[in-house]
């Protein structure tokens, strides 16, 4: 299935249609009066409704936010363009140039310290297409983005990946034992023994008589047990997951890890640990994220990352590969010509060595390695075993970790095995619309025997995000699904470097941070989520 | 000529009925409606085929109208599309003789308006209102795993069939196209689109053999088109090393309203139409090859009165191979034989 390089914000997700009914219908309230009512329009051009004893009332305008609009998808109003540029590179332009008068005016109320975040795979991304590697695409960046457009500071989400993945495994941890504590630990067995029997009868080359269907059997309240609730963990870094989630399955919200995405995590430590270690008030600081898809905007403008006390959001802008793509040609730019600079920002991974810098990113999937490393730090934490690899996949006949491929190659199964064979953890992938059917399908019906799944709306992970670079080859050279592998090979270029190892990760959060388990952490570095009601009330939607 | 004779009418559902699907194997026909139960409708006795009677209802499954059902292969399953967007799995107790409802597939938005099992029993089909086609795989101990959600129509998908033998899956749509679905080694995706219809079509079905589809459409026609592998003797193109499909037939000005339905008799090589004309029509082959030529054998005029007939099936066995079942708004299922004399 080809899709059409030439997107547009008005899709949501790429690979989720939009949908069909408008989720925010205009509530009309039925007045007291029967019969006929006149509308008046006045000189302002706000309408009110005159009753029958000529008493006025002000109708409410009906109001849509960018938010609503991308969350839906569906409407019309999706389409405008007043909606569209919003979140886009003219944007940052109105800002950078505010700033040129700004400065030449002398007038410091109204510049602004523009920071940009660059995620690993928009880097991979640009890597592909101009045959570079991913650590000479981003000293490209820092030199488009530092010294030619005049922004302050540019920094790699890999960094603030790490925090995302550090709160993630410490919330998986958490959940597991209040799994294991409020009864998982009997599941846990019967499914252990459910195991050693299939083996058993393997061995005995038995068959099983084929089991009667029956209906799923529900507790009395059609509820999950509270032993339910913890477990499975679903990945929350992908924005087209959770908002579909939101608005279709509200029931497996409470599985949703509540570690902000590593887009958000750079928002904080940008907006209140930069802000306050330079003593600039955070709406003062202008934040812009380079992400592989259309998603993350909808992200960013979550009304749970808007810091109501400065009046700012903690990303104002994210902008996708191709949108910055196309900002080198309106700078007359060759971005295969531009100069290289050195990455001297704080939130980079990057080691220099005697004139030489190298770029670090994590283990695992394109789409973070979520799964791989909270399943190394969960069999430290919760099992004692030290002997996960980096990354299962790709280390071959490792007897720690079974890794199976399921019916396509966006579905894997993990198995953390036991010295004496029994499985401890059972984690999975789920990338694409199909994939997530089924995960959402059996957690709904409490069938879902994973501990933690690594859910992306994307086939192939976010290397083929919508926002990303499309393939620039003819079908015949190279085809789209070989493109995508391309920008993944590139990806796993750059050598993974565990959160634990990142010094400066650690100053930074002992200093920021302080205690993991404090209400400070849960603020800065968690969030929520809603479930998205159905508002019965909508005259638009005619059912028969 | 051949005509149309009454077998008998099944009254007993309190709504429209939209479809009459008999089962793969027995004399039983299966009936859905607005009255969101699905009937089963057996003959009394073998001996009697005039007196029929409903052996079973099967309710509770959905809360809104049933828009279609079907058997599995071996006809102890049932799958039932609903408006509610769920499709529900019944599966029979033999014992008890007992229908029960043992899964009900979410994931659709909005409107599921068709459902069909393929021929080995190993996946189902569903299409909706949100345009998309969804194909479920078959697993043990009720579940039902989604293996593709595609979403290349443009507008709402009216019907799903599959090929008779293979595991290839038509579409059709409010978009004026058919869509032929394949699997290749990691999803489905579309080998075909075929285009001609002027308006929505509403239904199709395959010949005995596969090779060829029959579909009805809004716009007052049938058409038959024929498969053509790639490398074909007549020269058709076959992009992406596909088979494709051509128009080789099209009957128009046999109906006066928007044909809803059509059936291929896997018995008789007939084809049956049902229209919004209320007229149920009969169709024999009479020449075969590129240009093959059809005509009108049978017609019934106001098959179910005043009202829109909303569908038709050919008894699927040489059992009854002349029979047809047709399902009508004014929510009676009837049952009718094609009577060769003269």
């Amino acid at each position: 299935m080809a899709f059409s390089s030439a997107l547009v914000l008005t899709d949501l997700n790429d690979y989720i249609a939009p949908s069909q009914a408008c989720i925010k219908p205009v509530e009309i309230e039925k007045s007291e009066d029967q019969g006929p009512t006149e509308i008046k329009v006045d000189r302002e051009g706000d309408y009110y409704e005159i009753s029958k004893d000529g008493g006025e009332s002000k109708l409410e305008k009906a109001s849509i936010t960018l938010n609503d609009c991308l969350a839906c998808s569906g409407c019309v109003t999706s389409a405008e363009s007043v909606l569209i540029t919003m979140q886009s590179q003219e944007e940052l332009y109105e800002i950078l140039n505010t700033n040129r008068l700004a400065i030449e005016q002398n007038d410091p109320s109204q510049h602004r310290t523009i920071v940009i975040s660059i995620s690993p795979q928009s880097r991979a991304s640009l890597a592909a297409k101009y045959n570079m590697e991913p650590l000479q695409v981003h000293r490209r960046l820092v030199y488009f983005f530092k010294h030619h457009l005049g922004a302050h500071h540019v920094f790699d989400a890999s960094f603030s990946r790490d925090l995302s993945l550090v709160e993630s495994a410490r919330e998986f941890v958490e959940r597991f034992r209040r799994y294991m504590a409020n009864g998982g630990d009997k599941i846990e067995a019967a499914l252990q023994q459910q195991d050693a029997e299939k083996q058993q009868e393997a061995e005995d080359g038995k068959r099983r008589p084929r089991a009667r269907r029956r209906a799923a059997a529900k507790n009395d309240e059609g509820e999950e047990s509270s032993a339910q609730q913890n477990i499975p963990m679903l990945a929350s870094a992908c924005p087209g997951w959770v908002c579909y989630a939101e608005k279709t399955h509200g029931a497996v919200i409470p599985h949703i890890s509540a570690a902000k995405s590593p887009q958000q995590m750079m928002g904080s430590l940008v907006k209140d640990y930069l802000a306050t270690k330079t003593n600039t008030s955070p709406s003062a600081i202008y934040h812009v994220s380079v992400m592989p898809c259309y998603d993350k905007k909808l992200e960013a403008s979550r009304p749970d990352f808007f810091l109501e006390q400065f009046n700012t959001r903690e990303v104002d802008c994210v902008l996708t590969t191709g949108e910055i793509e196309k900002m080198f040609g309106e700078q007359n730019l060759q971005f295969d010509q531009l100069p290289e600079a050195d990455i001297d920002d704080m939130f980079n991974k990057t080691v220099t060595n005697q004139d030489m810098q190298m770029a670090f990113g994590t283990a695992g999937s394109s789409s973070g390695g979520y799964l791989e490393y909270i399943l190394r730090t969960a069999a430290r934490e919760l099992f004692n075993i030290n002997d996960v690899p980096a990354d299962p996949a790709t280390t071959s006949s490792n007897a720690r970790v079974i890794v199976k491929t399921g019916k396509n190659a966006d579905v894997r199964e993990y198995f953390l095995q036991n010295d004496d064979g029994r499985i401890l953890l059972r984690f999975a992938t789920a990338f694409g619309f199909r994939n997530i059917q089924n995960i959402v399908r059996k957690v709904k019906s409490g069938k879902c025997s994973y501990h933690y799944v690594e859910v992306m709306a994307c086939p192939g992970g976010c290397v083929n995000g919508g926002g990303q670079l499309p393939n620039p080859n003819s079908e015949e050279v190279m085809s789209a699904k070989d493109w995508v592998n391309r920008v993944e090979s590139v990806y796993q270029t750059v050598p993974g470097v565990a959160p634990e190892e990142n010094e400066v990760l650690k100053e930074i959060y002992n200093e920021w941070i302080g205690d993991p388990l404090s209400e400070r952490a849960h603020t800065l570095l968690r969030t929520q989520y809603h479930a998205v009601t159905q508002n019965l009330g909508n005259p638009l939607a005619t059912k028969w | 000529m051949p005509r149309l004779e009454l077998v008998t009418a099944l009254e007993g559902h309190q709504d429209r009925v939209w479809q009459a699907i008999w089962h793969p194997t027995k004399t039983i026909l299966a009936t859905c409606s607005g009255d969101k139960t699905v009937r089963l409708w057996a003959p009394a006795s073998h001996s009697d085929m005039s007196n029929w009677q409903c052996i079973n209802t099967l309710e509770g499954g959905h809360k809104r109208t049933i828009r279609s059902v079907a058997w599995s292969p071996t006809g102890h399953e049932m799958a039932t599309a609903s408006f509610d967007a769920t499709t529900g799995i019944w599966e029979h107790d033999q014992r008890d003789n007992d229908w029960e409802c043992v899964a009900t597939l979410e994931g659709h938005e909005n409107e599921i308006k068709s459902v069909a099992w393929s021929s080995s029993g190993q996946l189902l089909a569903t299409c909706s209102r949100d345009k998309s086609v969804w194909i479920w795989e078959v697993e043990t101990d009720n579940d039902f795993e989604c293996l593709s959600v595609l979403q290349e129509h443009s507008q709402d998908v009216k019907m799903v069939a599959w090929h008779p033998h293979q595991e290839i899956l038509a579409s059709a749509s409010y978009d004026d196209t058919i869509k032929i679905w394949r699997e290749d080694d990691d999803d489905w995706y579309c080998s075909d689109t075929l285009q001609g219809h002027t308006s929505t079509v509403w239904a199709l079905d395959f010949d005995a053999s596969g090779d060829h589809i029959v579909s009805a459409s809004d716009d007052q026609t049938l058409r038959i088109w024929k498969m053509y592998k790639p490398n074909n003797a007549q020269g058709i193109p076959t992009p992406s090393n596909d088979p494709t499909y051509r128009t080789v037939c099209t009957l128009s000005g046999y109906h006066g309203r928007c044909i809803y339905s059509v059936s291929w008799s896997k018995v008789n090589n007939r084809i049956a139409s049902a229209s919004g004309d209320n007229t149920i029509r009969v169709f024999t082959q009479v020449t075969e090859g590129d240009e093959p030529a059809w005509e009108a054998a049978a017609t019934i005029k106001d098959a179910h009165g005043v009202h829109d007939i909303n569908n038709v099936t050919w008894f699927p066995t040489q059992q009854h191979g002349d029979w047809l079942a047709t399902a009508g708004d004014d929510g009676v299922a009837r049952i009718w034989r094609l009577v060769e004399d003269d």
